[in-house]
């Protein structure tokens, strides 16, 4: 009887349930889903006539570009090219940026690093490093063209570059790979002897738009994965993280990962500054060379979890915090009280001559959320969050640097490298967005085969709680970001007529060749919708050369018109250069081929685009 | 007897006049916008009496396609003379105010009047002269044309707006300061 009742109970129990189910239950997910869709939309929707509030200006990886974006509608604006030749706009082929990329056909740029004043963006210049050929070039955000470019000898691949000091002083460049000074062969069972880890310090004359290398600084054989310079209070200083403090020469992704603690690395650069003023330096393959260990108070370490990856100072400048890798933990150091043991000179040990901090002393806390792992690089915001990406755990993990709270987290998809917040590694971040640069896009878009793009996610982070927007494709391959507000930058719209600039023509009429022993000199303008090489000739757009003949074509646009860009292509002999208004180039090559080859304007710029156009003749010998 | 001299505020207005006239040599008279599709900020042809201002050279790039001479300062012998004549009639304002003779205000409000005409027609003869003879080898073939001295036209993918401008608003003004003595000195 009573299990009668129970029963009932129980069924009549649940068909009530059932019937509040399908009365009151929300079956309306896909609506909420929609609408939320909808206002995300709305957050990164840039109507026609209106711009985009930040650039982000992206390092192209191994493709050796600079890639330009608008956030928040993460639409791709411009390819520049920095370490790679560009037939679209002629970089590499005309003689300047020729002559500037040497005979080097790709870089592999990691990190970008706008100049700063103040240490706030202040819009002028970009700093770009190649880890595969040891340069480090210089963009002019007022045209963002490639200005400048320098080989930095003694390095094995500048990685931990580029970051700027407060005001712009120093480039540095730390290198990943050690490498016997000038890359000169020995054997690698002499390692700790002949290898060194060295870091180069540039400097950039703004005027002249000019680097000069300064002097680079004689490290361990150690690798130097990330750094960043001081701000405020440790303006003077630049830290740096590094791994295989093993020394190992083989198999690094074992024998690197062997000991728990690596170290980072602080150099006071103001101390070697006034060493290398004052003389105290070796001369090695061109370069002034000062070792830190020869000078008090110019290198310390402090030990930090094994393998870290970045190190990233505070918008305050107190503190720099060491991410973890393969130990997953961010530890939060203090510039205080690093400051403090190296006044008591309050060693813990010496490793390699360099004065090691005690770890316990100078670390401020370590924060480990669960099951956060392989965290890579910090960004900030103006409410003293930082922003930390995690690449095994796929995610961004936002935490209070004051207390180690954790806040946040979001996922990401999928694997970040960096993360890039606006103007979130500068003394004054916005606290607006912050993009994920993914390592992995497996089916986020459109499948293209094999080959898969990089993948981007933009994330609201003005709230409390982060927001995913949207995933964006990118092509391989951006390794660090920097997102700075449109008001700081402002680019030119067209190239100012320059009277006085060599080899340039301002009128038709004076456009002529000049013919010195086997140099053709043509000295001819690109308007809207013609060439002009030589105006009193009968055909004005036609070049008669010998075979073997060094033929200069100097090409100005003449059109001092915005976006009116003229290509410059010959038929057949793989050439191809741009001008862009008011510009003046140069396009130098042997005419090694007899024969008739056509020119044509390859950048459409007017109606009669098609018509603009010109031979080439070489006669034979 | 009376009404044949000018007061002294009439003479005053007059001197005022002179001055302005001076000054127009400084501003510019009118001008022409071009609008078109992929120039939605607009280009400028601005007519000072001394020169020609604004986006000349990508206006004469353009027009160079429908096979429009060139503008530029020399295509225009007037700029260089008009200085002169400007200075002349500020000159001869100034006599006016002198003299305060109705009868030489008279004259001078028709030297004026003339003067405009002759300058409005001579306008008209430019734009005519640029509209219509266009070189027939040109590359996009026109109907020709005449741009009016005010108001809208439209050129394939132009639209034109033609005005006058603070110079000749000054014009304007001076003209109603020179014509203001006759109403103040009138016969009651």
């Amino acid at each position: 009887m009573n299990l009668k009742r129970i029963l009932s109970a129980v069924f009549g129990i649940i068909a009530g349930l059932l019937v509040a189910f399908v009365f009151f239950a929300d079956l309306n997910k896909d609506d909420n889903a929609a609408s939320e869709n909808k206002s995300k939309a709305e957050k990164v929707y840039v109507p026609y006539g209106e711009l985009d509030e930040y650039y982000m200006l992206a390092s192209g990886g191994h493709s050796g570009q600079l890639f330009v974006y608008g956030i928040p509608s993460m639409r791709k604006i411009r390819t520049v090219p920095v370490f790679t030749p560009d037939p679209a706009t002629g970089y590499g082929y005309d003689k300047a940026s020729k002559e500037m990329l040497g005979d080097y056909t790709w870089g592999d740029f990691h990190h970008p690093a706008v100049s700063e004043t103040e240490g706030d963006y202040d819009g002028e210049f970009l700093f770009a490093n190649d880890v595969g050929n040891n340069r480090v070039a210089a963009v002019d955000l007022s045209t963002f063209h490639t200005v400048d470019m320098m080989s930095l000898p003694n390095m094995g691949g500048p990685h931990a570059g580029v970051f700027v000091t407060e005001n712009t002083e120093y480039i540095a460049l730390p290198t990943r790979f050690a490498r016997p000074l000038a890359g000169e062969y020995a054997s690698l069972d002499d390692y700790e002897k002949e290898y060194k880890g060295v870091v180069s310090m540039a400097t950039f004359d703004r005027e002249n738009k000019e680097f000069d290398l300064a002097y680079q600084i004689m490290l361990p054989p150690w690798s130097y994965d990330l750094s960043d310079a001081g701000k405020k209070m440790s303006s003077d200083w630049i830290v740096m993280t590094t791994y295989n403090t093993e020394f190992a020469t083989t198999n690094l992704e074992i024998n690197a990962s062997q000991n728990d603690r690596d170290y980072i690395v602080l150099v006071n650069w103001k101390v070697l500054e006034k060493e290398v003023a004052e003389g105290n330096y070796n001369e090695v393959n061109g370069a002034k060379m000062i070792d830190p260990r020869d000078h008090k108070g110019a290198i310390f370490a402090v030990p930090v979890a094994k393998s870290p990856h970045g190190v990233d100072v505070t918008p305050d400048g107190t503190r720099f915090i060491a991410s973890g890798k393969l130990a997953p933990l961010m530890t939060v150091f203090s510039f205080e009280k690093a400051f403090a043991a190296i006044e008591n000179e309050n060693f813990s040990d010496e490793k390699f001559g360099i004065p090691i901090l005690p770890y316990e002393e100078v670390m401020e806390r370590e924060v480990d959320p669960p099951g956060a792992l392989g965290p890579l690089h910090t960004q900030f915001d103006d409410k003293g969050h930082a922003y930390n990406t995690m690449f095994i755990s796929s995610e961004i993990v936002k935490w209070k640097i004051d207390t180690g709270e954790v806040i946040d987290r979001i996922p990401t998809y999928y694997s970040p490298g960096h993360a890039a917040a606006a103007e979130g590694d500068t003394v004054d971040p916005d606290g607006k967005w912050i993009v994920a640069l993914n390592k992995i896009a497996k089916d986020n878009f459109l499948s293209v085969g094999p080959s898969h793009p990089e993948s981007m996610d933009l994330i609201d982070i003005s709230g409390e709680k982060m927001e995913h927007i949207m995933a964006v494709p990118v092509d391989p391959e951006p390794h660090y970001a920097q997102i700075i507000h449109r008001d700081k930058i402002n680019p030119v719209k067209i190239y100012e007529k320059d009277e006085k600039r060599e080899n340039a023509v301002w009128k038709q009429e004076d456009a002529h060749i000049e013919r010195k022993g086997d140099e053709v000199h043509v000295y001819g303008i690109a308007m809207r919708s013609r060439f002009v090489f030589d105006a009193k000739a009968d055909r004005p757009d036609a070049v008669t050369v010998k075979e073997g003949d060094r033929v200069f074509f100097h090409i100005t646009n003449i059109d001092l018109d915005q976006d009116i860009t003229h290509g410059f292509g010959i038929n057949d002999y793989d050439l191809n250069f741009e001008v862009q208004p008011g510009q003046t180039s140069t396009l130098e090559f042997v005419a090694d081929k007899a024969g008739t080859y056509p020119i044509y304007c390859t950048n459409f710029c007017s109606a009669l685009h098609q018509e603009m156009s010109g031979y080439l003749l070489v006669e034979p010998k | 007897m009376k009404n044949k001299t000018l007061s002294k505020t009439s003479m005053i207005v007059l001197i005022a006049a002179a001055m302005m006239i001076v000054l127009t040599i400084f501003m510019p008279w009118w001008g022409m916008k071009f609008y078109a599709p992929q120039y939605p900020e607009g280009l400028d042809i601005i007519v000072y009496p001394t020169t020609l201002a604004g986006d000349i050279d990508i206006v004469n790039g353009l027009n160079h396609y429908i096979g429009m001479s060139l503008f530029s300062n020399e295509s225009f012998p007037e700029l260089a003379y008009m200085p002169y004549i400007i200075i002349g009639i500020a000159i001869l304002t100034l006599a006016v105010a002198w003299l305060r003779r109705k009868s030489f205000l008279y004259g001078l409000i028709s030297v004026y009047v003339f003067a405009g005409a002759i300058g409005i027609y001579d306008m008209y003869r430019w734009l005519r002269k640029f509209g219509t003879e266009l070189d027939p080898k040109a590359p996009i073939e026109l109907e020709p044309f005449i741009p009016p001295i005010i108001g809208e036209n439209v050129i394939a993918n132009f639209v034109t707006h033609s005005y006058f401008t603070y110079g000749g608003y000054m014009l304007g003004i001076i003209f109603i300061l020179l014509i203001f003595p006759l109403w103040k000195d009138r016969a009651k």
